[in-house]
């Protein structure tokens, strides 16, 4: 049977992503369909709706049988598409969870400078305010305004126990999908954590979930690494993703699926890595001067590319130049010294999740990031019916969004 | 756990339509005072689903808060602040289990931390 799926999107939404898991998951749904069975993504049409909407139009050997096979099919690839976006993707399981579980006493000893930006955000909340904050880490933004309360979340067990030593109110949770009911907060931020969500669903959901979580009238801060980094030479130094983790990961980047060939589950991806003509880059560096705060002055870094604690922890590996491009590897060497003796790391250079580094005399783990590009964040939210955008910036090399819930 | 934060807790595991409010299971609980902020506690109360406060400070063995608050005065009684102070947070359950109203499933709470990770066949 060859299945034809026309799929609405939304504007914002890169197509690619969501062909891909809603194939994925449609194969899955077709059970005891016989290997000869294709699966043809053909062209897409825009709805109006801001929900995701799919028509399946089945048939064998040509016949159509339309109207019973979309609603049902309709109903089922939504709740597969609903349902996929909150499992981890195995490339967020061993390059963003694995390896925060292992560095995190390391990596909360780096985290104690706080951003002006977010100090700035908190302190313009009313007193008294309940915080909600998804993904906190080492919990350093935990009370920093001393009149209002912080309930934190992280997904990593053991950061979340060092927010808990320090005497923090904090939840072991995925902020894609807050056990939290709706409405309860006054305000909630997401400060550099969805640039580790590796899907666009996944962080537009994530950023659904911020808003759901506080009251109506209640605001949003959301920061994340940008691809327009300040210091340009990083961006060289970070290991661009290749096609052997393609396996692992579904994202933008996928290839443009042409409308009349056959998508076929397992085909291998290439990313091409496009390089900006000289005339783009000039032009992004004015919209970066345009951006820039000059007020806020920031001893060591905030948004987490140079360890506060000496300049040597990261040290970056030469990888390939692709200034588009927005998956990368971003290493963290984790010394021998601050190294459990046996678990996590020993493990993970066993099983090659980390590489060992005798001259930095350091073990070397690799952070899965999706970069955000200029106004990503506001393609992201723009579909949102229940917020609006109060406030955008760019600061120390981060994209920042404020949202409010209306 | 602070019960403040029980308040807010679901389970949102797939198939359930209300995940809310978890049932406590205690084993460990302890009592931590902290300052007293009238001005959160009024912001708090409007947010707060109260019989389920009630039903959880109980099982955590406070049994000072009124069943019934309808009358929104109660707000300008320093006794009734102070009780609902301590219920919302300075009571802790240090060791236990959230259980999910519609499931039964068990979600644990080690050194104070509740751990809401679903398992994959729950996502």
């Amino acid at each position: 049977m060859q299945v034809t799926i026309n799929i609405c999107t939304q504007e914002i939404f890169k197509l690619e992503t969501r062909m891909v898991i809603g194939v994925v998951n449609l194969s899955r749904w077709l059970k005891g369909t016989s290997s000869s069975n294709k699966i043809v993504m053909s062209g897409f049409k825009t709805c109006g709706s801001s929900d995701l909407g799919a028509s399946l139009i089945g048939g064998e050997s040509g016949a159509q049988e339309e109207q019973s096979v979309s609603v049902r099919a309709s109903a089922v690839l939504e709740e597969c598409l609903a349902s996929s976006v909150q499992s981890t993707p195995e490339i967020e399981k061993k390059y963003v969870h694995r390896v925060y579980d292992a560095i995190a006493p390391h990596f909360s000893s780096t985290r104690f400078a706080k951003w002006p930006k977010v100090a700035t955000f908190l302190n313009s909340l009313a007193p008294g305010s309940l915080i909600l904050d998804a993904g906190c880490g080492n919990g350093k933004y935990l009370g920093l305004t001393a009149d209002s309360f912080f309930i934190g979340c992280d997904i990593s067990a053991p950061l979340v126990g060092i927010c808990a030593d320090r005497g923090h109110e904090v939840v072991v949770a995925d902020a894609v999908n807050l056990p939290y009911r709706t409405g309860y907060g006054d305000a909630a931020i997401s400060i550099a954590v969805l640039h580790h969500l590796s899907t666009e669903i996944r962080r537009r959901k994530a950023i659904d979930e911020l808003v759901r979580v506080v009251k109506r009238g209640g605001l949003v801060l959301i920061t994340v690494w940008a691809v327009e980094q300040e210091d340009k030479t990083l961006l060289n130094k970070w290991t661009p993703l290749t096609d052997k983790y393609v396996d692992e990961w579904i994202g933008p980047g996928s290839p443009r699926t042409r409308s009349s060939s056959p998508f076929t589950l397992g085909s291998s991806s290439s990313f091409a890595l496009e390089s900006i003509p000289e005339t783009e880059e000039n032009g992004l560096k004015e919209k970066l001067n345009n951006f820039r705060d000059s007020s806020s002055a920031m001893k060591g870094s905030e948004n987490g590319q140079i360890a506060s604690e000496g300049k040597d922890h990261l040290d970056f590996e030469a990888g390939e130049k692709g200034e588009s491009h927005q998956e990368y590897f971003v290493p963290w060497h984790l010394p021998y010294h601050r190294a459990e003796v046996s678990g996590a790391s020993v493990g993970a250079v066993a099983n090659g999740l980390a590489k060992k580094d005798d001259k930095k005399g350091a073990i070397v783990y690799n952070r899965y990031y999706h970069v955000f590009s200029q106004g990503e964040l506001e393609r992201l939210v723009s579909g949102m019916k229940n917020a609006v955008v109060v406030d955008r910036f760019y600061d120390k090399s981060n994209w920042c969004i404020i949202l409010r819930k209306t | 756990m602070r019960l403040l934060t029980h308040n807010m807790l679901s389970s949102t595991i797939k198939g359930v339509t209300n995940g809310f409010p978890l049932k406590i299971e205690p084993q460990t609980i302890t009592q931590r005072p902290v300052e007293l902020n009238p001005v959160f506690l009024k912001n708090m109360f409007a947010k707060l689903e109260w019989k389920p406060l009630v039903e959880a400070s109980r099982t955590m063995g406070y049994f000072e808060l009124p069943e019934d608050v309808s009358d929104l005065s109660v707000l300008e009684s320093e006794e009734f602040l102070q009780k609902l102070h301590h219920a919302l947070l300075e009571i802790h359950l240090e060791e236990g289990a959230l259980v999910c109203p519609e499931t039964g499933r068990k979600f644990p709470v080690q050194k104070g931390i509740p751990n809401m990770m679903l398992h994959e066949d729950e996502v």
